[in-house]
């Protein structure tokens, strides 16, 4: 319990930190270029608070949007990496294909993606989808090729199924590292969501999400820098869901660090 | 009772083909404790997994209880050098785990704290001694009240204390549960304390050179006798003519 307390404490400090660099760049830019280039932090906030209500629309659509993305990319990804980096044989054939993918950006796709799935909610999804898809199959498969031999020999030895084998010793092995590579990369799905939502949305209006949001009030800076604001803390709650899970989840892992951070 | 007819194991095909394992045979009679010795990678471990049934021979023939061999036996626990516990379960699932998987309900309580692991079943394996998670690895095996044991160097990497307790522990539960077993060690005095016969192996590919009688064995106060010095003396005799 203190110790929550002291985490909440750190991201208060962190955000009171961010709040004062981003004063002091504004404040910079002004004195130097004569102009206000970049709103203040309060700006911002009174912007945030006059558009309260399409802000609020536009981040629960986006985070919402993040949220079925994530779940869908990890349904979908889950047990394709797993497979892969458990049994030598797909390892084999897939591997060069994953990483053939792997690489490439969504976003370079759209032509083909908007011709495939059309211009409404479900591209938006799809772009999202594969950038995260790609990265829980290669966290599950880099993890799922280190799995301790013995633990599958002891399985193996009171009798278990191929089934009971992932669900006892593949998926609870690799869940951490999984997890850990999942916060990774909230950060490139935070950005594919914007460029979604800004690239495939012209049409909608602000509440459409966030990246719809900025993109609506380019010329109205304090107010788009409101939505960036928003994207930010969209990442964070994100980011904090995924810890939050790997606590529950994994309670093994963080028994031995007792009195460690 | 374990007949072992010719067994040969090799792993890989082709020119990548490694022989473990070449025209090995050997009976272990029931009730019987023998141990398993022999050079370093000669494929102890290896004729250990095939006789739980975990690798399918190449040629020759495994029978337990006269019937052969072709995949895992309920009846049959195995220790394994680490105890492969699960770092994710609990002192308690880890030794109900291989009841679980076979899908009895029978309780590792009782066994848990015959072995002095009572007021540990909720924690994990990483908050353990290491002395305590081969305890919990052996309750795992005896949970399935087994008629045959398997153990791989399950004392492997203990402080010489803990190895000696754990070697009483594991003479103790013969006497009282009667199971045949099979002990690999690379330990002689250990291989002498426990194993009423002690098959000695060969470099790989692994076959039986030699069959050592030791009728002593059996008693917990056998280790200070002039006979179980001179057996051990044997025994390094014997594998040091042989050796790598």
């Amino acid at each position: 319990m203190k110790n929550t307390l002291r985490v909440v404490l750190y991201y208060i400090l962190a955000m009171a930190l961010v709040v004062l660099v981003w004063a002091g760049a504004s404040w910079l830019l002004q004195a130097f270029r004569g102009r206000e280039i970049l709103p203040t932090p309060w700006v911002t906030l009174s912007a945030a608070g006059q558009n309260i209500a399409v802000l609020v629309s536009a981040f629960g659509t986006s985070a919402l949007r993040f949220l079925i993305a994530l779940v869908v990319a990890f349904l979908l990804g889950l047990p394709l990496g797993l497979a892969v980096g458990f049994e030598s044989k797909l390892d084999r054939y897939l591997s060069p294909l994953i990483y053939l993918l792997y690489p490439m950006p969504p976003v370079a796709l759209l032509l083909f993606l908007y011709l495939a799935f059309g211009l409404g909610e479900v591209v938006r999804l799809v772009v999202v989808v594969m950038a995260l898809f790609f990265q829980v199959v290669v966290a599950a498969q880099g993890a799922a090729k280190y799995i301790v031999p013995s633990h599958v020999t002891a399985v193996r030895s009171a009798g278990a199924t191929r089934r009971q084998i992932y669900r006892h010793v593949v998926l609870p092995a690799t869940l951490p590292n999984v997890l850990t590579a999942a916060r990774v990369s909230v950060g490139l799905g935070i950005t594919m969501l914007y460029i979604a939502e800004t690239k495939l949305g012209v049409l909608l209006g602000p509440g459409a999400g966030l990246g719809r949001f900025i993109e609506y009030y380019t010329f109205r800076g304090d107010i788009s820098l409101a939505g960036v604001v928003g994207l930010a803390l969209l990442g964070l709650l994100f980011y904090v869901i995924l810890e939050l899970l790997e606590r529950v989840l994994c309670r093994w892992k963080f028994v031995g660090a007792r009195g460690g951070t | 009772m374990i007949e072992v007819d010719g067994l040969t194991l090799i792993y890989g095909r082709g020119g990548a083909a490694v022989p473990a394992v070449a025209g090995l045979s050997m009976v272990v009679d029931s009730y019987e404790l023998v141990a398993v010795v022999g050079p370093s990678g000669c494929g102890k471990t290896t004729l250990l997994l095939a006789l739980d049934g975990l690798l399918r021979p190449t040629a020759g023939q495994i029978r337990i209880h006269g019937e052969e061999v072709r995949g895992v036996r309920r009846d049959v626990a195995l220790i394994l050098q680490d105890a492969g516990l699960l770092p994710w379960k609990t002192v308690r699932q880890n030794a109900e785990f291989s009841l679980r998987i076979q899908g009895r309900k029978e309780s590792a309580g009782g066994v848990l704290s015959d072995l002095g692991l009572a007021g540990f079943e909720r924690r994990f394996p990483s908050d353990l001694s290491e002395g305590m998670k081969r305890r919990v690895g052996i309750a795992r095996a005896l949970a399935l009240q087994p008629r045959v044991m398997l153990m791989d160097e399950p004392m492997a990497n203990l402080d010489s204390l803990t190895r000696e307790r754990t070697q009483d522990l594991i003479l103790g539960l013969w006497w009282e549960m009667g199971f045949t077993g099979v002990l690999v060690t690379h330990d002689m005095e250990e291989a002498v304390f426990l194993g009423k016969r002690i098959f000695v192996l060969s470099a790989r590919p692994a076959r039986v050179v030699e069959v050592i009688e030791n009728p002593g064995m059996g008693e917990p106060d056998y280790r200070g006798t002039p006979e179980f010095a001179a057996q051990v003396a044997h025994l390094r005799q014997v594998l040091g003519g042989n050796g790598p």
